[in-house]
């Protein structure tokens, strides 16, 4: 296996060289990179790649210190509907 | 309605638990984890003077005194949002809805991947997820490893296997990609262990860390760094060998290592393949703060801190009412450090509750985190107290913005 083919989210299953090669042609930042291939837009939430798609995102784009790079929404845990929504009915 | 909430029974929220439960506030603390404690768990390192610093020790220490004050600790629960609302703070979990007066982030940290080809395969795991497995569960994690990323956390893990009877086979550097970035230069990584020499009882790393003062020697010392690496605690520390490929079908069966220059780039006909059952990804730590991120507090990155933290004064206050941070969200430091952080945040808290606390023994707990740090033994950072300040002044500068906007 070489770097083009290794899995970096492994929610959506985006690779290494996919990352790589969008980054390089839309020099994008880590929303638009993240919006353009779903990397860390899985079931996990972005916990694991995070950082990854952060890193080749800011090999072409200069970091805004003031700024998270990809953006937390709730929830932040997976979580059942359920008890997302759950409204006592006594 | 309760006092306070703590998010996170690590070593800073079960300190500020007990230093809040001691003015007499009614508080309820979260844990995702099945265990009181947090990286604490894993701990054990010795320190200079032969003590030894065992973190099960400290968190049962800790969790006996949160017990004698009659602490509602819940544990294995996990909170997916929170929300402030009419001057209150919502915490929303997969049980329930709880609500406080004040709430307090002691999320810690979490771990970076690194990516190499193969870390995908069943047998790689973070090297602290080893640390647990092995400390906290005590089952090891393979009979034999290999750790990829050379940093304090993977040298103190490394230890920690190696006194577990596990063992290590190399500690090694990732390859060079994007994502792996300066851990994979050999150069670079050498001159963040220098300020760690201390910890490594190798003539050769401490014989360095004198001799490496200018950029001249340290070149040649990463030049005749030797191949097969350096010893620590037996295991080989590689600054000149990078994993380039993890191997195996179904699970891990070994790595393919090849020397790399100076400067990261792999020499071609140097690879060989070291056989191992499982593999430790080491891409450091980076303050867990996702749930401050939600509030709408004001960030800044601070690479000294590990990545972005929720801006905060010294006294732990966060710029929206009601909101505190302590231990490792606010920067990746030692455990001590979380704990006089912790105090820090429980003392302004019960003062913003109206107890009271005397100024005096608020700015004594501040100076005991600056004290505690310069004391650390361990540094993940050897400029975190740059990083320290770069924070103090934004803090400064908010402060002061927000004065002129009144005006």
């Amino acid at each position: 296996m070489t770097d083009r083919d290794m899995i970096v989210c492994r929610c959506e299953e985006v690779s290494y060289g996919e990352l790589v090669d969008t980054a390089g042609q839309f020099a994008c930042n880590s929303r638009e990179l993240k919006l353009r291939t779903r990397a860390g837009m899985g079931y996990c939430g972005g916990r694991t790649c995070r950082s990854s798609v952060d890193a080749i995102a800011l090999a072409a784009a200069e970091r805004d210190n003031t700024q998270i790079t990809l953006k937390y929404q709730p929830p932040v845990r997976p979580v059942h509907f359920g008890d997302l929504g759950a409204i006592s009915n006594d | 309605m309760r006092d306070l909430i703590i998010i996170g029974s690590g070593p800073a929220g079960l300190t500020a638990a007990i230093t809040a439960a001691e003015h007499g506030l009614d508080i309820l603390v979260i844990d995702e984890y099945l265990k009181p404690g947090g990286r604490l768990l894993g701990q054990l390192y010795e320190e200079p003077g032969g003590n030894w610093w065992n973190g099960i020790e400290e968190s049962r220490k800790l969790s006996e005194r949160a017990g004698a004050l009659g602490l509602d600790i819940r544990l294995g629960v996990s909170v997916h949002n929170i929300e402030q609302e009419n001057g209150s703070w919502l915490v929303y979990t997969d049980r329930e809805t709880f609500e406080a007066k004040s709430l307090l982030l002691a999320t810690g940290a979490a771990e970076a991947p690194v990516a190499i080809p193969g870390w995908t395969l069943p047998g790689v795991m973070s090297v602290g997820a080893a640390q647990v497995m092995t400390n906290v569960h005590r089952v090891k994690p393979g009979q034999k490893g290999v750790i990829i990323g050379v940093n304090v956390l993977s040298s103190a893990i490394a230890m920690e296997l190696h006194i577990a009877g596990i063992e290590v086979a190399a500690i090694a550097l990732p390859k060079n990609n994007r994502v792996n970035g300066s851990a994979a230069i050999p150069t670079e990584v050498m001159n963040a262990l220098l300020h760690v020499s201390h910890m490594a009882p190798s003539a050769f790393v401490k014989m360095g860390s004198k001799l490496m003062k200018n950029e001249f020697m340290k070149k040649m010392g990463i030049t005749f760094y030797p191949k097969n690496g350096v010893r620590m605690w037996d295991i080989p520390v590689m600054l000149r060998k990078a994993v380039i490929r993890i191997e195996g079908t179904d699970q891990v069966e070994g790595v393919t290592l090849a020397t790399v220059t100076a400067d990261g780039k792999v020499i071609s006909g140097t690879e060989e393949v070291i056989g191992c059952d499982f593999v430790c990804i080491a891409g450091g730590l980076y303050p867990l703060a996702e749930l401050a991120a939600l509030t709408g507090c004001p960030f800044y990155h601070i690479d000294e801190l590990g990545g972005s933290v929720p801006l905060h004064s010294e006294d732990m206050r966060t710029p929206l009412d009601g909101l505190y941070v302590a231990g490792n969200i606010t920067g990746i430091e030692g455990a001590k450090v979380a704990m006089s952080q912790g105090k820090t945040a429980a003392l302004s808290i019960a003062k913003d509750l109206g107890k009271d606390i005397a100024e005096a023994s608020l700015s004594e707990a501040i100076r005991q985190i600056s004290s505690t740090r310069s004391d650390a033994h361990i540094q993940f950072h050897q400029d975190v107290e740059v990083g320290r300040r770069k924070l103090q002044e934004y803090w400064e500068q908010h402060a002061t913005g927000k004065r002129n906007i009144l005006v």
